[in-house]
């Protein structure tokens, strides 16, 4: 109870010193949405404030209708936000993106289905335009990282699901981005993929040093992996809390049967509103 | 509340475009015809390609005449349409109680979907010279056994799949009510069938009238509005050819708005 | 024993099954109209009395047998069926990607691709003969029509199928259009391409057979009216009917086959393959 206690703060603007390790910083962002049949815009997202650390894995938990892929779409430039402003590294999200430093891995693993997985790992090298060398060498070190070497000439329908959303996270990954935005990424899988696949990516992680933004709602998920879980409530979306997760690293599957796990868990699932 | 308006405006332009856009582009193909600039542009001449007024002027002055050929026309399409999706939907029924021969047999029948209708047509015309004495009457048997020809193939092999292609764990669902296949006929294939059922239509139903069309050039007796647009044509009376296309195209597109009106009907809160 | 049962019930047995079935079919109709008309010949000859028409070398005009009077002119109509093809094919696929590059080109001529596959182009074959006056041109201009719409629909489908998540993960990297279109659109676009293909295929065929029939300047359809219209031996008739039912068939497997040698890897979504014409 103690430690859980200790543990929740929300972040407000900090002092300058600070700023040098934030990687996103997220201020009064709002984004609202106008429907095609002519109703009132729907509020998706309402006064966001949040700052997000270089190297950080920090969750965006909700129920469905919260906004947290609204804010992760917000933050990757796939959405305009209506008001506030969002700014990675001190610049928009905009120039970011054109300098490649985003890498995002979806709910559905969108491999094209007309390549091997070696080609689909290499498609986003092919368009920065990187030497062949370079590529066919980063190919199959992102292979490797995602344990799947042995299935490189495969076409995508040959692999399981979890195997498909590897070969997403390898591609995400190829262009060596800065950060890495991940919205639900295994809410489609089963239980045992989704463990296995959980160890793989803090694993991955702290081998690369990427900061991760992960959108699910999934209350262990969101526990087991993350440094903080930042919780929204819907109607319209707002932050409703962020709790910090200071479990000890690298984690295994075994904190979970933790009190302390479990106490976190309670804790995360007792700051929803109006749910 | 502002927002709110600007949306609304913005909502009325889409729309204005859709409609805009496309009627500007008919009012200058028309501005071109009349004025003459596409005759230049394609190297045609106001004698073969005559202006819109003009073909509009035929049609008012022999309307009954171009009515009469009208309806030769369409009872053929019409008839082949219904005889055909008739026998396509009875054909599917069987394939569906006989699996194992049935799928053969509409791989058969799928591949007269390739044959052209112009080696059907000559055939058919011969075979049922001896079905009347009236020249108009064994022509239109002819010609509609041409359209139901082309309409049973598509409507059997859609209709095959409306039967097949169920939804999953619905036969499943069926099973654990014990239904009996009679009524799994009848509650799940049939309603499941409806949406194929109109995948068919849109292709047969522009089919038929292309089909009616064509055969009538074989056709023994000389009635039909794709006939006249020949004979006119062998007479050097491009005008009033011109004024049987038009109305050919204009029982084509009323056939198919006709279609497109009863399935939305009909599949009303499916789509 | 048990092999033989298999090879029995296997599903190109139940095809062999029907397929003599139907010549089943047509022999009794075949011997029934022998024995009831003049002239049988006319109406439905013997099927070994067509076979047997197509291997004899008797000469059917001064220099050609029944056979090669069929296949010198079935060079002259599938060649303006091919140009025609090809021609629609480029307009087609160009016009699909027009519209879905510019959102104008799209709303003023995607209600003229939906009313022209209302309209019966094959029937208006006569008057684009009075208006470009060359049987050649004529051919090849009604076939690209018939071509162009299938391809323009069923490719649009096709771009418009392309998942949100794929062009977003495109854009995520700011991949130029270029490349969008090279490495996304046009690879997932092409089973609904060769849908197109499939469909226009034989159409492009019939109507160059059809435009043949309109003038005497030869070709398949021109052979085939003056065979009716007994000028010439009705077997070229009968041959005809079959070549150009067989060539319709196999235009359609040969666009399957290119399919297949250009895309060797499995699609997963095979129920969203089968548009129709119409498109949605």
């Amino acid at each position: 109870m103690d430690v859980a206690e200790k543990s929740e703060t929300i972040y407000v603007k900090e002092m300058d010193d600070y700023k040098k390790m934030v990687e996103i910083s997220v201020e009064n962002l709002g984004v609202s949405f106008t429907d095609k049949e002519g109703g009132a815009p729907v509020v998706a997202l309402q006064n966001i404030n949040l700052e997000i650390m270089q190297g950080e894995f920090i969750s965006l938990l909700g129920p469905s209708g919260c906004g947290k892929t609204t804010l992760l779409r917000t933050i990757a430039d796939l959405q305009q936000p209506t008001s506030g402003k969002i700014s990675v590294r001190g610049e928009s999200p905009r120039e970011i993106r054109s300098q490649k430093k985003y890498g995002i891995v979806f709910q559905n693993p969108v491999l094209y289905e007309w390549r091997t997985v070696r080609r689909n790992v290499c498609m986003p090298m092919e368009m920065m335009g990187i030497p062949k060398r370079d590529r066919t060498a980063r190919v199959t070190k992102m292979l490797e990282l995602v344990g799947l070497m042995e299935f490189g000439k495969k076409y995508p329908h040959e692999l399981s699901g979890g195997m498909q959303q590897r070969v997403g996270i390898a591609r995400a990954l190829a262009i060596q981005p800065e950060i890495l935005l991940m919205d639900e990424p295994f809410s489609a899988l089963d239980e045992f993929t989704k463990e296995k696949l959980h160890e793989d990516l803090l694993r991955i992680w702290k081998k690369t040093n990427k900061t991760i933004l992960f959108v699910t709602h999934n209350i262990q998920e969101a526990v087991f992996l993350s440094d903080r879980v930042v919780v929204l409530s819907p109607h319209p979306g707002r932050v409703s809390a962020v709790v910090d997760i200071n479990l000890e690293r690298p984690r295994d599957l075994s904190i979970k049967s933790s009190p302390e796990f479990n106490a976190l868990v309670t804790k995360v699932r007792n700051s929803f509103e109006g749910v | 509340m502002w927002l709110e308006t600007k949306k609304k405006i913005r909502i009325t332009k889409q729309s204005v475009t859709t409609i805009l856009y496309p009627v500007l582009f008919g009012v200058l193909v028309a501005v071109l015809w009349q004025t003459q600039v596409l005759h230049k542009m394609i190297g045609a001449d106001t004698f073969t390609l005559p202006l819109p007024g003009r073909i509009f002027a035929i049609i008012s002055d022999n309307a009954p005449e171009i009515m009469l050929n009208v309806r030769a026309t369409v009872i053929v399409a019409l008839g082949g349409l219904v005889l055909g999706s008739l026998l396509g939907y009875l054909l599917a029924i069987l394939a569906t109680m006989f699996p194992k021969w049935g799928v053969g047999g509409l791989t058969v029948v799928s591949a007269f979907n390739a044959i052209p209708i112009i080696a059907i047509a000559p055939i058919l015309n011969n075979l049922t010279k001896d079905f009347s004495k009236d020249p108009n009457t064994r022509s239109m048997l002819a010609k509609m056994l041409v359209v139901m020809i082309m309409c049973t193939v598509s409507m059997s092999i859609n209709a095959y799949r409306g039967f097949t292609e169920l939804k999953p764990f619905s036969l499943d669902l069926m099973t654990s009510y014990a239904a009996s296949k009679t009524t799994v006929f009848f509650k799940l294939r049939v309603p499941n069938s409806i949406p194929y059922m109109f995948t068919a239509l849109r292709v047969s139903v522009p089919g038929s009238v292309i089909s009616a069309l064509v055969s009538e050039y074989f056709a023994e007796y000389i009635i039909g509005v794709g006939r006249q647009i020949r004979e006119n044509i062998v007479l050097a009376q491009y005008a009033t050819a011109w004024a049987y296309i038009t109305v050919a195209c204009a029982i084509g597109i009323i056939l198919y708005v006709v279609l497109l009106i009863v399935e939305g009907i009909l599949l009303k809160g499916r789509r | 024993m048990e092999k033989v049962k298999k090879a029995l019930t296997s599903n190109k047995m139940v095809t062999f099954v029907w397929v003599l079935g139907l010549i089943g079919v047509w022999e009794i109709g075949a011997t029934v109209i022998a024995q009831s008309k003049r002239t049988p010949e006319n109406v439905l000859p013997h099927l070994y009395q067509i076979l047997d028409s197509v291997f004899s070398d008797k000469l059917i005009n001064s220099t050609q047998t029944a056979l090669q009077v069929v296949l010198s002119n079935a060079g002259i109509t599938l060649i303006r069926a091919l140009i025609g093809f090809l021609i629609g094919i480029a307009i087609g696929f160009i016009l699909a990607f027009f519209m879905s590059m510019f959102k104008l080109v799209e709303k003023t001529f995607f209600p003229y691709l939906m009313i022209i596959q209302m309209i019966p182009i094959l029937g208006m074959a006569p008057i684009i003969l009075a208006v470009t006056k060359n049987i050649d041109s004529s051919r090849i201009v009604i076939a690209a029509i018939l071509t162009f719409y299938p391809v323009a629909t069923n490719t649009l489908a096709g771009f418009k199928a392309v998942e949100k998540e794929k062009r977003e993960l495109m854009y995520s990297i700011s991949a130029t259009n270029f490349q969008i279109y090279s490495k996304l659109m046009v690879p997932s676009c092409m089973p609904y391409f060769f849908t197109g293909l499939k469909i226009a295929a034989p159409m492009a065929i019939t109507a160059s057979i059809l435009v043949d029939t309109l003038q005497g300047g030869g070709g398949l359809g021109t052979m085939l009216s003056q065979s009716l219209k007994h000028a010439m031996s009705i077997y070229v008739f009968w041959q005809i009917v079959f070549f150009s039912a067989i060539i319709g068939i196999l235009s359609y497997y040969l666009m399957v086959v290119i399919e297949k040698l250009l895309s060797p890897y499995k699609r997963i979504k095979k129920a969203k393959k089968g548009v129709s014409v119409v498109g949605d």
